[in-house]
């Protein structure tokens, strides 16, 4: 009878690689810039137990370890000892005595330090030695990346201007249970998960998206390590920089059309023999918590093209309909002007919402982080009455409160249900009674001693 | 297995949603104008004083624009003008416009909007107007063009304005203001500067009967040509300290708009030095309204002007602002558009309870300076309005007369005369005094006529009210120019255009008007209370949930709470049952309709400046005119449905500016109780969207921290909300009802004056109570100061 709402679960990059099996994870870790990529993203203080062992060729007793910190970061110090062993970053061995103790990953030790010191294979992708004669700038680089990356949100919101995407990216959509076909309907209709994708912000979009893809790499001949590897040495690249693709072989090759499609990278043609990396690909080993793109919008506030009245009137500075179709997600709209849709929120259209799976938080974040730069100037950025009553939108929809219970009725005789529930009640193991019908709703823990209770009774009464 | 609590919540989601549904229909249509919970009965003729091109509304034309897939009217085909980011304006067809607050020539285009359209709403960043017939009628008589309210929307538009718009405009202005109607030496004229115009009117023959003819006047035509003198413009006391900030036109407002302004601005100060040719005729007195009324049906209607500085025949009376009296910028600008041709205009100055619209009254009679007549609805404004002429002008108790059932001080040699609606329009056998008084009244012949609360007053009373006085020029001031019915659009036609609406979030800024944060509480039904609720029929169930236990709880506790920090607490409650038990329950006096003038006066008194009496208790009565300044925070326990005036009246209660409190964000409070989950939300919903829409924001609270834990509430446990139920359930039906004030007009039906009153008071039930409440009871107020013994008895 649960109603609990069911969010969509987006992994940052820990959790990812947590799910992958033991013998995957160690391939991985052949990667320098895996390792990097992993090795950045750890916290601060299982960074410096790191460094501190990276070059201690044996493993180091628990002891000496557990004294690096004060005893008030005990706990502190648990959690990053389960992340590393559950990321494999390090293994519990038996030392000589008896003695428990860590030892790094041998893999992880030798390409962190080769991506760390140099040295070694060039791990890093190389720039092209002889300079692009038709090289992209990156604003143009910026706008291919989220024309194309808008253009898989248009299909999924069925707005008319879409361009066809390929059928890989249908593939993942439906693979992700973003989009759905209805049986006996040919198109493909968006799900309650794929409402909720819409409202995330682009980058941890983008990050659901390649998890979602990457699952399915093995059924499209492409190997995992090889495409996380290489994502991972994107994310080390530079923006506005061309790479090379001679050393890439089929598979990669494969990877990059696809990573081309979604705006991950950017190639004038299949065969150019280069490609430049945008700020979506740049973005992804950070997971969905902080990201550049975050900051691009940030530097270009203009992006922001919200403006949410105290009066639950909504203004949206905008003639893209996919913008305009996210609004109308929990907004009615009243007017249409070439760079304006005015909308109202009302109770109707943001249970509207809520029925389709959105959250009142996802709707809440979205106005907030799409406000326009007039709505920073005088904070809150959405007005607090707003966001409390969307809140309370919610909350109203679930205002039920559960109780298992056992029911009691088809008493024979008014007596005898007066007394049974006289000694549930005293008991104070009554949930609800009614006389009418004479019926009544024991709790679930008391129904136990209220039927032995009957039974004496009614033996009793019997005799 | 779910318990009782889930048959609750499933009940009450359908009944809130069917109550919504109610409503849900007519949101779509436009927020102004919903009729559920009207407030007056429609007096059968109202349709006659209204122009017929004030019936073409653009709405209309409007809907055959296309819909887009989410049924927003799609306008996206107007073209957008390459700088479009730089203008202010989008005009939609259907003739509403919104402005982008936040842009360079804000103050250009807002000036602008409030001449020519009504205000939908107008929150923090982006404002939305209305063109209406009205609107542009008031834009006319204030002095402009046609050719320049297009030209002008035009610049500001960041679209083409639509055709649609621009032929509205021209059939909603050609022909306003293009008459006058002027009373000179006690003589009515009509009077254009348009020649052709007259002859037109004059081919009528409704209007040939109504011209009064001399046979002095023997040149071909009768009419009377004469040319108006230069006027010099006209200083209102000393001008506000702060006056209008210099223009911050940087390079981003297109030169067409500003150097448009400015000409604009030129304009309406070269009118008065041009001299003007105009001709007139004579009106017989007796057939103005005829007149009047003809004059709309053939499209022309009347604007009333007062040339009062040549108007030799009424003495002046002697009376001035006083040096201390500095009016603040709004107040001046909206006395500008009043005297703006050097004339008085009649017409409607709307203003925020609290901001001052007194000073804008007195300030206007000061300046027309002959006799004054100021109506009002109470008999406490009428105290109030005497105080507020002492204090602002030279006026002494010799000069000022009030006249009402309790004063009537004598009117021979008076010059303001200060009364209420109901004493003037009082059709039942009067005293001989009064009986006087009224004769002389009729007989004078009035400079102006101020005419405060002007919202509350019906078309068909103040068509009386016109009738009985003869005023040069009127002047209505309210702060809600809102009714649930729409019998506002009729004070255009009755008192003027309006003149002036102020931006109450832009006062509030800048601190003209308190700040005010606007809270509502939501008190949870105790089951038992809901499950009568549900059970009952519909009289019933207003008691219930007014009386929800959970209510009182936090009724007392905020009042606790604001006691303990030194506020002054006024408690609104519509409902007379409950009020009383609140009131008596928590030991503090109340005012309601059977309280005399003199006792009400005394609480009040006692409540302004006795530092122990810190709450009081009020019904309706205190809705308007109340003048309370020290009032700051307001608790609302029961209201009138969805009225959305009364909510933004008493709202007003607490808005005057307080003294010293900027540190904080907020220095007043106004709370609704609203009992969760009860008719009483949807109902708190409507009421709140005229205050939203002038940027209010009302906060929810679910849970007051520390209610749960103060152990002094009453009604804490089970049994006390029991017996509180049961005597609930044994009050009759008509304590249920709303108290019915007299005086209060808005609510009486039907010209067969049903006598107000509730049933109880007919029958006399209310007195019993009453008396009740009276008696001394020694036991209990020994320990008390014998002033409190009158009220404060058990």
């Amino acid at each position: 009878m649960s109603v609990q709402q069911r969010t969509l679960d987006c992994k940052d990059l820990h959790s990812y690689l947590k799910t992958l099996p033991a013998a995957v994870l160690d391939r991985l870790y052949n990667h320098p810039a895996t390792c990097l990529a992993v090795f950045r993203e750890l916290p601060e203080l299982s960074r410096i137990y790191i460094m501190r062992i990276l070059f201690v060729d044996q493993a180091v007793p628990k002891a000496i370890m557990g004294s690096w910190v004060s005893p008030n970061s005990a706990r502190e110090l648990e959690d990053i000892v389960k992340l590393l062993t559950e990321l494999r970053v390090w293994q519990e061995v038996e030392m000589q005595g008896g003695l428990k103790g860590w030892l790094l990953n041998p893999t992880f030790r030798r390409n962190l330090k080769g991506a760390l010191l140099g040295g070694g294979n060039e791990w890093s992708m190389k720039p092209n030695t002889d300079a692009d004669p038709k090289a992209r700038g990156i604003a143009v680089l910026d706008e291919y990346a989220m024309g194309r990356w808008e253009c898989v949100l248009h299909f999924m919101v069925g707005s008319h201007q879409h361009e066809a995407i390929s059928s890989d990216a249908l593939q993942i959509l439906q693979h992700a249970g973003l989009m759905k076909k209805e049986p006996g309907d040919n198109q493909l209709s968006i799900t309650k998960d794929g409402f909720q994708f819409l409202l995330m912000d682009t980058s941890a979009q983008v990050w659901y998206f390649l998890l979602q893809y990457l699952d399915t790499a093995n059924s499209r001949n492409l190997d995992l390590i090889d495409c996380l590897g290489f994502l991972f040495q994107l994310s080390f690249s530079t923006l506005g920089q061309d790479y090379s693709t001679d050393s890439m072989n089929d598979g990669l090759q494969k990877f990059l059309q696809h990573l081309r499609e979604f705006g991950l990278v950017y190639q004038r043609k299949r065969k150019d023999g280069r490609f430049y990396p945008t700020r979506l690909a740049l973005d992804i080993a950070a997971g969905p918590k902080k990201s550049m793109l975050n900051s691009l919008n940030a530097s270009s506030q203009a992006t922001g093209y919200i403006v949410v009245e105290t009066n639950y009137r909504v203004y949206a500075y905008t003639d893209s309909s996919l913008q305009v179709a996210l609004i109308a997600l929990f907004c009615e709209l009243i007017y249409r002007f070439p760079n304006l849709v005015v909308g109202i929120i009302t109770r109707e259209s943001v249970r509207e919402a809520l029925k389709r799976g959105i959250t009142a938080d996802q709707i809440v974040s979205f106005l907030r982080q799409h406000a326009h730069s007039e709505c920073y100037k005088e904070p809150p950025v959405l007005p607090s009455t707003i966001a409390d009553q969307i809140k309370l939108w919610a909350i109203e929809r679930d205002r039920f409160l559960y109780k298992d219970g056992v029911l009691y009725n088809q008493f024979d005789s008014q007596a005898d249900f007066e007394i049974l529930r006289n000694y549930a009640q005293e008991r104070g193991l009554l949930v609800w009674h009614t006389l009418n019908g004479r019926k009544m709703v024991v709790t679930k823990e008391g129904h136990d001693e209220v039927r032995k209770f009957w039974k004496r009774h009614s033996r009793n009464g019997s005799m | 297995m779910a318990g009782g609590s889930r048959k609750y919540g499933k009940k009450d989601g359908d009944r809130y949603d069917a109550s919504k549904k109610k409503f849900a229909g007519k949101k779509r249509k436009d927020f102004e104008d919903e009729s559920a919970y009207d407030e007056g009965i429609p007096d059968g003729n109202e349709a006659e004083g209204v122009p017929e091109a004030a019936k073409h509304f653009i709405e209309v034309e409007g809907e055959r624009q296309g819909e887009d897939e989410y049924g927003a009217k799609d306008y996206r085909d107007l073209q957008l003008k390459p700088d479009h980011k730089s203008r202010p304006l989008w005009v939609a067809p259907n003739g509403h416009i919104f402005l982008e607050s936040f842009s360079p020539v804000y103050k250009h285009a807002h000036d602008f909007l409030i001449a020519i359209s009504e205000p939908v709403c107008r929150p923090e960043h982006i404002h939305e107007y209305k063109l209406t017939s009205y609107s542009l009628y008031a834009a006319v008589s204030v002095g402009l063009q046609t050719h320049d309210i297009i030209e002008y929307l035009k610049r500001l538009s960041k679209t083409a304005v639509p055709d649609g718009i621009v032929d509205f405009i021209k059939i909603s202005t050609l022909s306003y203001g293009k008459v006058k109607l002027v009373l000179k030496h006690n003589r009515y004229f009509v009077e254009s500067q348009y020649p052709d115009v007259i002859q037109k009117l004059l081919k009528d023959p409704v209007i040939q009967e109504c011209r009064l003819r001399h046979s002095v006047e023997s040149s071909t035509d009768g009419l009377i040509t004469q040319v108006q003198s230069k006027a010099t413009s006209i200083q209102f006391g000393k001008p506000g300290t702060s006056g209008e900030e210099p223009g911050e036109e940087g390079k981003q407002v297109p030169d067409d708009i500003s150097n448009f302004y400015d000409k604009m601005d030129k304009d309406e100060d070269d009118e008065d030095d041009s001299s003007l040719q105009t001709v007139a005729f004579e009106v017989n007195q007796e057939k103005i309204e005829v007149i009047q009324k003809r004059c709309i049906q053939l499209e022309y209607p009347l604007l009333a002007e007062y040339d009062f500085r040549n108007d030799t025949h009424n003495q002046d009376i002697n009376i001035d602002l006083r040096p201390a009296a500095v009016l603040r910028p709004y107040q001046e600008k909206s006395l500008r558009k009043m005297f703006g041709n050097g004339r008085a205009r009649s017409g409607l100055i709307v203003l925020p309870c609290g901001a001052g619209k007194s000073l804008v009254g007195v300030t206007a009679c000061c300046t027309v300076r002959k006799r004054a007549l100021v109506l009002c609805n109470s008999g406490v404004s009428v105290e109030q309005w005497k105080a507020q002429f002492k204090m602002w002008s030279t006026a002494d108790d010799s000069m000022i007369c009030r006249f009402t059932s309790d004063a009537k001080d004598k009117p021979h040699g008076c010059s303001i005369l200060i009364t209420t609606f109901n004493m003037i329009t009082h059709q039942q056998k009067r005293s001989y005094e009064a009986d006087q008084t009224m004769k002389w009244l009729q007989e004078q012949e009035w400079g102006i006529m101020v005419l405060d609360e002007v919202h509350t007053i019906p078309a068909r009373m103040f068509r009386r009210v016109l009738t009985i006085v003869q005023a040069h020029c009127k002047l209505g001031l309210t702060a809600t120019l809102v009714r649930e019915d729409d019998k506002i659009a009729d004070l255009n036609f009755l008192i003027g255009p309006k003149l002036y609406e102020a931006n109450w979030l832009e006062l509030q800024k800048r601190g003209f008007i308190a700040r005010v944060q606007c809270a509502e509480v939501w008190c949870p039904m105790s089951p038992e209370f809901y499950r009568e609720y549900l059970a009952c029929k519909s009289a019933k169930k207003m008691l219930l949930f007014v009386m929800n236990p959970n209510k009182f709880r936090a009724c007392q506790f905020l009042i606790r709470y604001h006691e303990r920090r030194n506020d002054k607490i006024i408690v609104f409650s519509d409902n007379v049952y409950a009020l009383k038990h609140y009131a008596l329950t928590m030991n503090k006096p109340f005012i309601y309709g059977p309280t005399s003038q003199n006792e009400r006066l005394q609480i009040l008194q006692n409540f302004k400046l006795n530092p122990k009496v810190n709450t009081i208790f009020v019904s309706k009565v205190a809705d308007t005119s109340f003048d309370l300044p020290d009032a700051n925070v307001l608790i609302q326990i029961s209201s009138h449905g969805g009225s959305r005036r009364q909510e933004a009246q008493r709202l007003g209660r607490i808005l005057r500016a307080k003294k010293g409190a900027i540190a904080e964000e907020y220095n007043a409070f106004f709370y609704t109780l609203v009992s969760q989950d009860t008719l009483e939300m949807s109902f708190s919903r409507k009421r709140q969207r005229f205050l939203v829409n002038q940027g209010y924001s009302y906060k929810v609270i679910t849970r007051m921290a520390g209610m749960d834990q103060d152990q002094e509430l009453n009604y804490k446990n089970k049994e006390e909300q029991a017996n509180l139920l049961q005597m609930v359930l044994t009050a009759s039906d008509i304590d249920a009802d709303e108290e019915r004030v007299p005086g209060e007009i808005g609510g009486r039906p039907g010209p067969f004056g049903r006598r107000v009153g509730t049933m109880a008071s007919m029958s006399g039930a209310d007195d019993a109570v009453y008396m009740e409440y009276k008696r001394p009871s020694a036991s209990n107020n020994l320990s008390k100061h014998p002033l409190f013994k009158k009220y404060r008895t058990k």
